[in-house]
């Protein structure tokens, strides 16, 4: 029906055929014929114009339009080709940064998981804010009390996190595992790639053991081996079989390597485990019943666990103020990179923000240098939107290159980014270069296409006689003020990145030269964990024995073994274990104190370089069969006893999980440290002989020379042991903390090089409005100069030029970003604000780098040729 | 000679290419270099219709379903596209003649009024 263009010019030609060929029939010669008939047609592409503009939308003759603007503008900017670039690198920049930024945050907050109807997928958790504790996860009791109360959810899955000896798949090591009922893996709503996954059948004591590897551990591990099914392994103390492989899928709560049956794990068939209301380590999966919202759930939680709170009073401290809540998986995954994500996601629109007003100014500067040319299409009929079409084609041309380009450089950036969110969520892992890359890409580009496009003023009516009449460029007021006020947003937004940037890096040192009141360096900590023996006192026998023969290798300076190693252990032991002791009465409603509860051998004190401060250090008799005797830190010492002396008193552990209270001497005081925090606080600690209370799992050797070199002789005197006992992740106390900090220094160090690409183009952008300043008013200098204004005046002048905007911007930045904070921190918990120095010290900075940037174009302004300037017109 | 012949030409009034075009199409289909010398020849070379009016005419009425169009082959043996009438064409034909005589009435009533002369 609708003619396509080559039917148009087919209808044309076989017009002209017709009339020719009827002239020839009248006698012409053919050559006369086909002039006359092309005479008699006229222009032939007016009449195919107007013939497809019958059939073709008005926005046809637009797009062609714009389309011939487009050829025009490339060909045009291959002549500016330095502002060209220096427009394509920027907007790069930006585009880049914010397509990456956005396809990892859309990836790990925003997509579903793999598993079943995954929105329905909810988790809870308990917490006491009271407590300091963010996730006390649940116990077994609490579990059957929320089960049999709760409708709204129609299945529980829970899942404990333990650390096994895996024999049987290669070397002896440890591995993350989970232990789950039967019911996790279908309400988690997931499926086996091989084998089968657990169900209920492998619950209950006489289940055979079962263990399901996830897929990432069948995968690196053991090079998706399909033989595993089927192959027996140990776990600790139990055996397995292997029965599956788990899909791919997000391991949340833990980087678990696989997942096995109750029954796998002897600690939860203990009494301890099935009736201590407050021996919690289970954490808890819900299904939201079809026909139930989220909303509902919580409500009936938080009902039913008034209830349970009532019903046990003793376990349910008030000062904890314990909470129940409910989140979907998804979130609750995502929970520990949704802040840092958010905020690379704010940072990178700073970024993409003054790159665009940075480009905003070239081509305003641009468009003032070819002011002339608009006047003369104004003059010669072009309309306003023509102008406007032939600067948005521009702006098209080089936020398009621009946007190839920051595609290009997002596809390495993802991975970067990918591996820095990886630190916080699991989900980071899975990130992969999608095309929503290229859409965020596409549509940044076109908002800022179309932005820049409406930036420039055209020539009005009014104005266009004087841009005919003047050649050169000539800045008006208008287009001065516009320059400048870029150039001040950018300065206030570089201001808030570096300050924002600074205070990372201050709290960040201020972590690294904190004093830990350890021996950092010369200290090895090592992952030694119980061995697969049978009683209590063959574990203890271990340890001593490794202690012995460690302690004989050369370049060992002292040996003892403890239950956890600073920071890297830290959260494993709960928020505390309450305590009395004499002459302790608490206080109406008052809740007996915690302190955590550490195993030592005797030397552990020297070795980490702990100062003792009263008393003794323990030594080899206190066995089991001796006085239970335990060392107490200073905060303790001080909590029980503030005016006296707290040695030979005895202290006792209240919770339940001690059963009846067994009172124990305090035999020493040693001085504060934190092991759980990297960031120091209170230390209330108390220390067991480990022979008094069993487990230890860590072995602390204090080196001469370089502690590195001692970790192959340990693991050898270990193996030699006892062959199968993992020795693991061996690093000096210095080196853990350093792990631990990690996601500081990223922080840190992203959020810094963000600030850097802000700082560097907003610093170019003012050298380049007062270049741009200095090299229009050059006529005005040269005036200046012949009347006898001195060079350096001129100088000053553009100097100090420079120096305002900086303020400005600075003091617009200061206004700007604690007015954000604000608004910020009403969404985002724990938002921190720059102290003093941060926000001093990027205030100079930024002076020092406007001070450097407006020195070249200030230097031009004093050097104006006097002659050559006012002969320039 | 041929000067002469052009200055004796009469502009079209606006609105009445279309009318000639459907009237030419009534005696059958043809292609537009043969519609433009049917106008041509029948106003005794008083009308000439430019054909860069005629082809977007031609098209315009294509479009409102007036006319419909055909590639044929011409007396001359040439390629060419054919229009003609449709049904609803010719509806719009006896429209646009009756709303044309009624004009010519009225116009001829002004010029001419009854006992001027």
């Amino acid at each position: 029906m609708k003619p396509d263009e080559r039917e148009l010019d087919d209808e044309i030609r076989g017009h002209l055929a017709v009339s020719v060929q009827e002239r020839i029939e009248r006698g012409d010669s053919p050559e006369a014929a086909r002039l006359a008939a092309l005479r008699e047609f006229g222009y032939i592409p007016a009449a195919r114009d107007s013939m497809r503009r019958v059939w073709y939308s008005r926005w046809f003759g637009l797009a062609e339009a714009l389309a011939q603007d487009i050829r025009v503008g490339f060909r045009s900017l291959l002549r500016a080709k330095g502002m060209a670039a220096t427009v394509v690198m920027t907007l790069a920049l930006g585009i880049g940064a914010n397509a990456a930024i956005f396809s990892v945050v859309r990836s790990v907050l925003l997509s579903p998981l793999v598993n079943r109807d995954e929105a329905r997928l909810i988790y809870i958790r308990q917490s006491a804010p009271g407590l300091g504790a963010d996730n006390l996860t649940f116990s077994v009791p609490e579990i059957a009390d929320l089960k049999a109360g709760v409708r709204t959810i129609t299945a529980f899955g829970d899942f404990s996190t333990v650390d096994f000896t895996l024999t049987g798949l290669g070397d002896a090591r440890m591995v993350k595992a989970g232990v789950v009922s039967g019911s996790f893996f279908e309400v988690m709503g997931l499926r086996p790639v091989l084998g089968r996954l657990l169900s209920t059948e492998d619950d209950g004591l006489r289940a055979a053991g079962a263990a399901v590897l996830t897929h990432r551990f069948w995968a690196s591990a053991l090079d998706s081996d399909p033989s595993v099914i089927g192959k027996t392994i140990g776990l600790g103390t139990s055996t397995a079989t292997v029965v599956g492989v788990l899909e791919p899928s997000v391991p949340y709560p833990a980087d678990t390597e696989l997942i096995a049956n109750i029954v796998s794990s002897p600690h939860h068939l203990g009494a301890t485990m099935i009736t201590g209301r407050t021996h919690r380590m289970t954490e808890l999966f819900g299904r939201l019943a079809p026909d139930a919202t989220l909303e509902q759930a919580r409500a009936e939680l938080g009902t039913v666990y008034a209830g349970m709170v009532s019903a046990h009073p003793g376990s349910y401290s008030a000062t904890a103020g314990m909470l129940l809540t409910a989140t979907p998986l998804r979130d609750q995954i995502a929970r520990p990179a949704r802040t840092i994500l958010l905020l690379l996601l704010a940072a990178a629109g700073i970024v993409f923000v003054i790159a665009c007003s940075n480009v905003a100014n070239l081509i305003l500067a641009r468009s003032v240098r070819r002011e002339g040319e608009l006047a003369v299409r104004a003059a010669l009929g072009a309309s306003a939107g023509a102008l406007r079409r032939t600067l948005l084609a521009e702006s098209l041309v080089l936020c398009g290159a621009g946007a190839v380009l920051g595609v290009l450089l997002a596809r390495p950036l993802v991975s970067v980014v990918a591996g820095f969110a990886a630190r916080f969520s699991v989900r980071a892992l899975d990130v992969t270069v999608d095309t929503s890359v290229l859409w965020v890409g596409a549509g940044l580009a076109m908002v800022a296409a179309i932005a820049l496009a409406y930036v420039p003023r055209l020539p009005s009516q009014t104005q266009t006689g004087n841009g005919l009449v003047s050649a050169g460029a000539r800045l008006t007021s208008g287009t001065n003020r516009r320059l400048r006020v870029f150039a001040t947003m950018q300065i206030a937004l570089s201001f808030v990145m570096l300050a924002g940037a600074g205070m990372l890096v201050a709290t960040l040192l201020a972590l690294q030269t904190a004093s830990t009141g350890y021996d950092m360096r010369r200290v090895l900590a090592l992952d030694v964990p119980a061995p697969r023996v049978d009683s209590s006192t063959k574990t203890v026998e271990f340890y001593q024995e490794v202690i012995r023969r460690v302690g004989q290798l050369p370049g060992v300076d002292g040996v003892a073994v403890g239950s956890f190693v600073p920071w890297r252990d830290a959260g494993s032991f709960g928020p505390g274990v309450s305590f009395a002791f004499e002459g302790y009465v608490p206080a109406g409603g008052e809740e007996n104190p915690r302190a955590r509860l550490r195993m030592i051998s005797p030397a552990f004190f020297d070795v980490v370089g702990v100062p003792l401060l009263a008393g003794r250090a323990f030594t080899d008799d206190d066995r089991r069969d001796r006085e239970p005797v335990v060392i107490v830190s200073q905060s303790v010492a001080q909590r029980m006893f503030p005016n006296g002396e707290a040695l030979n008193r005895k202290m006792w552990w209240t919770d339940p999980y001690f059963g009846k209270p067994l009172p124990r001497r305090i035999v020493g005081v040693v001085a504060d440290v934190d092991d759980e925090n990297v960031v120091r606080g209170p230390a209330f600690a108390v220390y067991h002989p480990f022979q008094q209370m069993g487990v230890a799992g860590r072995v602390f050797v204090r080196a001469a020379g370089d502690p590195y070199a001692l970790v192959a002789p340990v693991r050898r005197v270990v193996r030699e042991l006892s062959p199968d006992q993992p020795v693991e992740r061996p690093a000096t106390l210095e080196d853990v903390r350093a792990t631990i900090l990690t996601p500081e220094r990223l922080n840190a160090f992203v959020i810094s090089g963000f600030a850097g690409v802000a700082l560097l183009i907003a610093v170019v952008g003012v050298a380049g409005v007062l270049a741009f300043g200095v090299s229009a008013r050059t006529r005005e200098f040269g005036v200046r100069l012949a009347i006898g204004a001195t060079p350096r005046s001129l100088l000053m002048s553009v100097l100090s030029e420079g120096l305002a905007i900086v303020a400005i911007g600075i003091g617009a930045g200061i206004a700007g970003g604690y007015a954000c904070a604000g608004i910020a921190a009403s969404y985002v918990a724990g938002l921190e604000l720059p102290g003093m120095l941060p926000v001093v010290a990027a205030a100079a900075v930024l002076a020092t780098a406007a001070v450097v940037a407006s020195l070249m174009p200030a230097a031009r302004a004093s050097r104006v040729d006097v002659l050559q300037a006012l002969r320039s017109e | 000679m041929a000067k002469t012949r052009d200055d004796q030409r009469l502009e079209l009034l606006q609105g009445t290419l279309d009318m000639l075009i459907l009237r030419t199409l009534q005696w059958g289909p043809q292609h537009g270099h043969g519609i433009g010398q049917a106008i041509r020849a029948q106003s005794d070379d008083l009308l000439k219709v430019e054909t860069g009016s005629l082809y977007p005419a031609m098209h315009r009425l294509e479009k409102r379903g007036w006319l419909k169009s055909e590639w044929g082959v011409s007396e001359a043996n040439q390629r060419a596209k054919f229009y003609q009438l449709t049904a609803a064409g010719k509806a719009q034909l006896l429209r646009e003649r009756d709303r044309w005589s009624q004009l010519v009435g009225a116009i001829g009533r002004i010029m001419n009024p009854a006992g001027s002369e």
